[in-house]
């Protein structure tokens, strides 16, 4: 029974990790297509965005959270200057010359300086509100004790009295 | 008790001071003393009444250690028969000389004097020709009366008998009241029964004891001087054993042959055999019947030698050996008593029950020494068995052991004695004994059983206490808490706790001790023994709570309505009642409450509020509820406090989320503000 169990498991490994294999190639695929049509826009992403590849090359672990925080600011900061990309003159010369000036970069790295910074505050300022949460909750369970004691005398701290 | 006693006890001086009140109506004047009308143990002194100054009278003040025969006061006063003193009045008042509650009863004065002085006065006798008229037929009379009502006078003698009016005509019965049953007679006028008991253990008794004093009486006044005055008192119930009753008062004394036959029949030394009521009346009516001859027990043909002297009957054997109770135990052990019943006495059958009580006795199991004394009661019994009861020296009447009791508990003596009667049921071997069935004996035989059972509950309300006030109708609560408060009666022992409230020096004495709880508990009409149990309960609470119990139900069957001060005492200790409330709002509740109950004097009312199961049901579900509460808070506090190491990780990974998506909403939110910037 063991032994029968044993090989689905890995068949079904090797399926889900099979899956997502062709998943991503193929929209690798459809991306590298669209790549013709679109290399200003992807110049511009590619040099602007590159803070955000440095996060998600940079998290380990199970759970990459800062490439979000940093993407969606540093996103903040390229999407003005993409839609007069897109809205004016769509071509590569127009994408180097919009990343050659100095304020493009400017939005698009002090965005993500900026998402830096959120994803580096936000858990200390999470766990000093949970903190305060429960000691809130402590403060409450004492004094409904005191309350308790005060209506029934110590007899009430006594298991079973 | 000794007429030189009676003499000394009349003779007493009152200490002068103020005058006692009995019932509002009679005030007996204590500076006034009349030493002719006391009884060896009462005093007495003028008495006025109220309501009409003209009346002689006199007061009798009892003996606080005697109990006085409260039944017997009921039954007399106002009765108007010929032959008694009339009693007038009775009941307790306080008496300032002892500075107490007192049992006073209050007499009509007779005209005359007394028959007889004392014992040993002579004085002017009554012939023959007078005595049916002047002494025999009233006092017959008298003694219908009391036979007619059940009781009994046991203290016919001339020492007590009055003449009512200046002629010597008429004579009287005096005072039978003031002390236990025949306490104040000498043994000369006691049966030979009865003269082997304590004085305060001779019991009612019969009739037939009144009779046989009578016929003393009427040998008397016949020689108008005491026949016996050359002998006391051991020497003389000695004499009556050994000669017969009539031989030793009468002896060669010439007597004209009606009396002798009256005589003989009065003083029959066989209980059975002695002349009743209807003897005496058809004596009276002029038919003549055979003189009794006495018949005394046959005498060994050898005597048995006891303690230096040789006994030659059973009975004075018996006598002797209940006197010397330790003496008497090796000769029976050693089997010479069963020897000499074979053989002087030729008494095999009693020999054999003896020698069957010795084997069993030298058996017995546990207590060796208890087997002995039980069973050489029972040889006591065995040698003779109309003689009182009687244990290592104390002897008694089963009817007057209640009495007796009363008597040692009142001056404080020593009573494991008594308990241990009680306890190895030694008044049931007597009544094994009787030869003839009686209704009253099985009746008594019941009550001790019943008393062994008080006995052997040690707890409030039972033990000798509950035996002395079971046995002893009339006797008042002997509480040292009621203070100088007389109560005979149930009812009246709330007012007197009530009265003695104000007076106690230490607020914490419970208002119940041994002696008040057994006499709620023998007065009580109903069986309050579950709630005299709890009284002892070692959770106070509930001890209180069956206190306040007893007391709300006697004072809602028999009031009176308000009893403050007792109330205050009472609302003093219910702490612990109050206390076995959980909720601090509640006990708050019933300390506001408890004053003004307290204030209306409402026991039923404090017992009630306290008694609420309801309540107390809902303090506990409360409580417990509350705890639970208390419980859970704690556990979640401490739940709080150990995780607070992953409560850092968690913070880390909500923070993260929390800027992630932040940043995806930031983009969002500006990627469609740009759309709109654009496309507008």
């Amino acid at each position: 029974m063991a032994k029968k169990a044993a090989p689905a498991k890995g068949k079904a490994k090797a399926a889900k990790a099979g899956g997502g294999g062709v998943n991503k190639v193929a929209v690798l695929m459809v991306l590298a297509a669209l790549v013709p049509f679109s290399l200003p826009t992807v110049a511009l992403l590619f040099f602007t965005m590159l803070p955000t590849m440095g996060a998600w090359a940079s998290e380990r672990g199970p759970h990459k959270y800062a490439w979000l925080c940093v993407g969606g600011l540093n996103f903040s900061g390229v999407i003005p200057f993409l839609f007069s990309l897109w809205f004016g003159v769509h071509t590569l010369d127009e994408s180097f010359s919009m990343l050659s000036e100095a304020g493009v970069l400017l939005w698009a790295y002090g965005m993500s300086a900026i998402g830096w910074l959120v994803y580096t505050v936000m858990p200390p300022v999470v766990a000093s509100w949970i903190s305060f949460t429960t000691d809130r909750r402590v403060a409450a369970l004492k004094a409904a004790q005191k309350k308790l004691v005060e209506e029934w005398g110590d007899e009430v701290t006594k298991k079973g009295a | 008790m000794s007429e030189t006693a009676e003499q000394a006890d009349s003779g007493k001086p009152a200490v002068p001071s103020a005058p006692g009140v009995l019932r509002d109506r009679y005030t007996v004047r204590s500076n006034q003393p009349l030493p002719e009308f006391a009884t060896p143990n009462a005093e007495a002194f003028v008495a006025e009444d109220k309501r009409d100054p003209n009346r002689n009278l006199f007061a009798l003040i009892c003996r606080p250690d005697l109990q006085p025969r409260v039944n017997i006061m009921r039954a007399l006063k106002g009765a108007t028969t010929m032959g008694f003193v009339p009693l007038v009045d009775w009941g307790t008042m306080l008496w300032p000389p002892l500075g107490r509650q007192c049992m006073t009863v209050i007499y009509e004065r007779p005209v005359g004097k007394k028959l007889m002085a004392n014992l040993r006065a002579d004085f002017k006798r009554i012939d023959e020709y007078e005595i049916n008229r002047r002494v025999i037929e009233p006092m017959v009379a008298a003694i219908k009366e009391l036979t007619a009502r059940g009781i009994t006078h046991r203290a016919i003698r001339p020492t007590n008998m009055w003449y009512m009016d200046e002629g010597g005509e008429r004579i009287s019965l005096g005072d039978c009241v003031t002390t236990p049953p025949a306490f104040d007679q000498p043994v000369a006028f006691e049966s030979v029964e009865s003269g082997m008991a304590n004085p305060v253990a001779r019991g009612s008794g019969t009739f037939s004891d009144d009779l046989y004093s009578l016929g003393v009486t009427v040998v008397f006044l016949l020689m108008g001087r005491n026949p016996v005055a050359h002998l006391d008192e051991d020497q003389l119930l000695k004499q009556k054993i050994q000669q017969g009753s009539y031989n030793t008062l009468v002896g060669d004394e010439r007597l004209p042959l009606p009396l002798i036959e009256l005589l003989r029949g009065l003083l029959c030394d066989d209980p059975d055999q002695r002349w009743d009521i209807e003897s005496l009346d058809l004596w009276l009516s002029g038919r003549r019947l055979s003189p009794l001859q006495s018949r005394l027990e046959r005498r060994a043909a050898r005597g048995f030698p006891f303690n230096g002297r040789e006994y030659g009957n059973c009975r004075e054997l018996a006598q002797a050996m209940a006197k010397n109770w330790e003496l008497a135990i090796p000769p029976v052990l050693e089997g010479k008593l069963e020897l000499w019943l074979r053989r002087a006495v030729e008494d095999a059958e009693r020999a054999q029950v003896i020698a069957e009580q010795v084997r069993m006795a030298l058996n017995s199991g546990n207590d060796k020494r208890a087997g002995i004394d039980l069973m050489l009661c029972k040889v006591l019994i065995i040698l003779d068995p109309t003689a009182p009861i009687r244990y290592k020296g104390f002897n008694a009447m089963p009817d007057g052991f209640g009495s007796a009791l009363a008597a040692v508990m009142a001056q404080k003596g020593d009573s494991r004695l008594m308990a241990e009667i009680i306890l190895r049921g030694v008044p049931s071997l007597w009544f094994e004994a009787r030869k003839s069935y009686l209704p009253d004996n099985s009746l008594m035989e019941g009550n001790f059983r019943e008393l062994k059972g008080y006995l052997t509950q040690t707890g409030m309300g039972f033990g000798l206490e509950r035996c002395l006030y079971e046995m002893n109708d009339s006797l008042p609560c002997q509480s040292p808490l009621l203070g100088e408060e007389y109560v005979v009666e149930l009812k009246e022992m709330l007012p007197a706790l009530n009265a003695a409230a104000g007076k106690r020096s230490d607020a914490k004495t419970w208002p119940v001790d041994r002696h008040v709880a057994a006499f709620m508990g023998a007065r009580a009409r109903s069986d309050i023994d579950r709630n005299l149990v709890q009284l002892t309960d070692p959770e106070p609470s509930k001890a209180l709570m069956a206190m306040l119990n007893l007391f709300a139900v006697f004072q809602y069957r028999l009031g009176p309505e308000s009893l403050p001060t007792l109330a205050a005492w009472v609302g003093g200790l219910v702490g612990p009642v109050v206390g076995a409330f959980h909720s601090r709002e509640k006990r708050k509740e019933l300390e506001k409450e408890i004053p003004k109950i307290i204030r209306r004097g409402s026991i039923v009312e404090l017992y009630n509020l306290l008694d609420n199961e309801e309540a107390h049901s809902k303090d506990k579900h409360e409580f417990a509820w509350a705890q639970a509460q208390y419980h859970a808070a704690d556990e979640e506090v401490k739940r709080i406090q150990t995780e607070s190491e992953d409560r850092g990780t968690e913070a880390v990974r909500i923070g993260q989320q929390t800027a992630a998506v932040l940043g995806i909403l930031i983009a969002l939110i500006t990627t469609t503000f740009v759309v709109i910037a654009k496309v507008w």
